[in-house]
């Protein structure tokens, strides 16, 4: 079954058109690589496919589903409570004054003790007897405008880069973005966050939940990091670390959320040539343990020695796709790469 | 690992202290008084550094919800309101109403980014005065609500001349504060909070919901400048005028999160200390000397170190910014956090 399929991807800012009817399919166990020159639209089609980007035109699914929240009776539910809240704040807020000295002031006498039952009635009378303007319309208004951005926040976030990191799609990217100031642990176990279960009340009380998901979180995070070869500098901070480990934890960090389908942006720029060799071993292991790897990338060697398919774009446009042994034998792929050879 | 606690514990340890050594000192010397205040604002500054120290989040109005928790305090216990639920369901009522007030501040306004956050709360600063001040069926206006009732357990209401007591209550709170703050901190929640900070969208296709995640911070936030505004108000036994709590307050509240160390409870501390105590403490002591040595008093405002106040404030800044980038007890995250 395909993991990751985008069909006719079409990516447009103003009037440069970044990604242009791109098309890929994944399947389940595969390394497929993108190659192109640079500024061919690679890093873009993963920002659209990870939902930093809402693409122009273009349908993304992760294994024959397109990640995108849907309507349910809690969205309803939450507009709905946003209607009747806002709205009901909104006509209290407005006759705050006049409610407070017929409800409060006109019914307590100091030192007296307070008749709550006469209190209540007299605020509902209060409210009933509020001219149309000050009551129905006031009331309306705040419960539309309250409904209307709870619908628009809500549209605005149905596909944004947690909700797709949350359906087991994790990515690393091209100039590394890891927490400096953290530690190497630490790095991992934010990849782990949307696994755990103790909430805000669980840290704050340290309840029995809390101590229990700490301890297996950390352990797993430990052995991510051995997974990756970074075990012994577990808790120094990310911000210390040497170039080359920062992609491999970067990798640490994206496999922390075991994800099935895991997109990495050049994991091999910077990297010496025996750390490349490294890495190969790594991307295969990753694969062999169970996640589908797509890669971006212009090492070539790296590129040719692991991958199962290739993908070529050359300005935004995909000009071949197919084996790593088809994709040498292409002239244009390789004219797109060292451009065409001009004879005397 | 457990360094920045040690830090924390010597701290609170020398503040509990200090009144016993007081009783040995002469009067003139004594200082347990102003101390409290340094509690007051060291409360609300570990609110303001939940906002501003983990999540990075700029909140130039943290002085709102502290006024709104003073009010709400005052509302629910002053005896001219008939609501009158005492002084310690008042206290515990003032978090979840400032949590509230965060999140109603919050949730339209979170999605915005750095300066414009900064300048919404700034902005609600101001509102929340106004509206204080012109709502005066409600709130007394300029007035401010008094009296208010003081803490007991079980017996007497305390009165001015407890000051122990009070101080001693105050240093409580402060610190289960501190031990609630620092388990939110070192925690998942305390986490992602840290992973925003350095990079919103790192942390967002890691799958963090960032608004919830902000949310949680601002509304923690806003309650602990809540329960410091009710504390307050008890200890004046008066909400005092609405100006009290003006953009001056949320800039003290920022200056000791920036001085202490930005992120940091034993930087908060002794922040607050610094900036607090040397207004209320070293200041007030000078005035006394130099009038005791016949030196200043009416003629000659230059004279009065309580005038110097500002003067000191932006000098300790200019040099904190220059010397101590970091603040005076920088936290180190990738070692506190495991």
């Amino acid at each position: 079954m395909s993991v990751l399929s985008a069909q006719g991807m079409t990516m447009r800012f103003g009037g440069l058109v970044a990604v242009q009817d791109v098309s890929l399919t994944v399947q389940e166990g595969e390394i497929f690589a993108v190659i192109g020159p640079n500024g061919a639209g690679k890093t873009t089609l993963f920002n659209a496919i990870t939902g930093i980007y809402e693409p122009t035109s273009g349908v993304v699914q992760f294994s024959g589903r397109e990640v995108r929240l849907g309507w349910t009776a809690l969205t309803i539910a939450r507009i709905a409570l946003a209607f009747v809240l806002i709205g009901c704040t909104a006509v209290v807020a407005i006759n705050v004054e006049s409610l407070w000295t017929r409800v409060i002031n006109a019914n307590y006498v100091y030192l007296q003790p307070f008749p709550w039952g006469k209190a209540a009635g007299d605020f509902f009378r209060a409210l009933a007897e509020l001219p149309f303007s000050a009551g129905i319309a006031t009331g309306c208004i705040g419960g539309c405008v309250g409904a209307a951005t709870t619908l628009i926040l809500w549209w605005r976030s149905r596909r944004t880069p947690d909700v797709i990191a949350r359906s087991g799609v994790a990515r690393t990217f091209q100039n590394i973005r890891l927490f400096n100031e953290l530690s190497l642990v630490q790095n991992v176990l934010v990849g782990m966050d949307y696994r755990m279960k103790a909430g805000f009340w669980s840290a704050l009380l340290r309840l029995p939940l809390f101590f229990s998901e700490r301890e297996r979180f950390h352990a797993e995070a430990e052995k991510l990091l051995e997974f990756v070869g970074l075990a012994d500098r577990a808790d120094s901070a990310a911000g210390s670390l040497p170039y080359g480990y920062r992609r491999r934890l970067e990798i640490a960090r994206a496999l922390a959320g075991k994800p099935k389908l895991i997109l990495l942006d050049e994991p091999a720029a910077g990297m010496n040539p025996s750390e490349v060799v490294d890495l190969m071993a790594l991307i295969r292991r990753v694969r062999d343990a169970g996640t589908t790897v797509v890669l971006i990338e212009h090492h070539m060697r790296l590129v040719m020695g692991v991958s199962d398919r290739i993908l070529v774009l050359q300005y935004g446009k995909q000009i071949a796709e197919g084996t790593p042994a088809e994709i040498r034998a292409n002239s244009a792929c390789v004219e797109a790469y060292l451009g065409t050879e001009s004879h005397g | 690992m457990r360094g920045r606690f040690g830090a924390i514990t010597i701290i609170l340890t020398c503040a509990a202290v200090v009144p016993i050594v007081d009783l040995a000192l002469p009067e003139s010397l004594r200082i347990s008084e102003a101390v409290r205040g340094v509690f007051l604002y060291a409360i609300l500054a570990l609110g303001l550094n939940v906002v501003s120290g983990y999540a990075g989040l700029l909140n130039l109005g943290i002085a709102a919800f502290m006024a709104i928790g003073a009010y709400a305090f005052a509302i629910l216990t002053c005896e001219i309101y008939p609501f009158q639920v005492g002084f310690w369901p008042g206290i515990l009522l003032t978090l979840p109403i400032g949590a509230l007030a965060g999140f109603v501040l919050g949730a339209p306004t979170l999605r915005l980014r750095g300066d414009y956050l900064a300048i919404v709360t700034l902005g609600f600063g101001e509102i929340v005065q106004d509206l204080l001040k012109n709502l005066d069926t409600v709130t007394k206006g300029t007035q401010g609500i008094n009296p208010l009732p003081s803490p007991s357990f079980g017996g007497e209401a305390w009165t001015a001349s407890d000051e122990y007591k009070w101080y001693y209550l105050l240093l409580a709170v402060l610190v289960i504060v501190v031990l609630f703050v620092r388990n939110l901190e070192r925690s998942r929640l305390g986490r992602a909070w840290f992973s925003i900070r350095q990079d919103e969208l790192a942390s967002r296709s890691m799958g963090i919901r960032v608004e919830r995640v902000k949310m949680l911070a601002f509304s923690t936030g806003a309650a602990i400048a809540a329960l410091a505004g009710g504390l307050s108000a008890s200890v004046l036994s008066s909400t005092g005028e609405p100006s009290n709590y003006d953009f001056q307050v949320s800039i003290l509240a920022l200056c000791i999160v920036i001085v202490g160390g930005i992120g940091g409870i034993a930087g908060v501390l002794v922040g607050a200390l610094v900036m607090v105590g040397l207004n209320s403490i070293v200041l007030v002591k000078a005035a006394a000397a130099l009038a005791a040595l016949g030196i200043g008093g009416q003629g000659n405002v230059l004279l009065s170190p309580n005038n110097w106040k500002y003067l000191i404030f932006g000098l300790a800044l200019v040099l904190a910014v220059r010397l101590k980038p970091d603040g005076l007890l920088p936290p180190r995250i990738e070692r506190s956090m495991r």
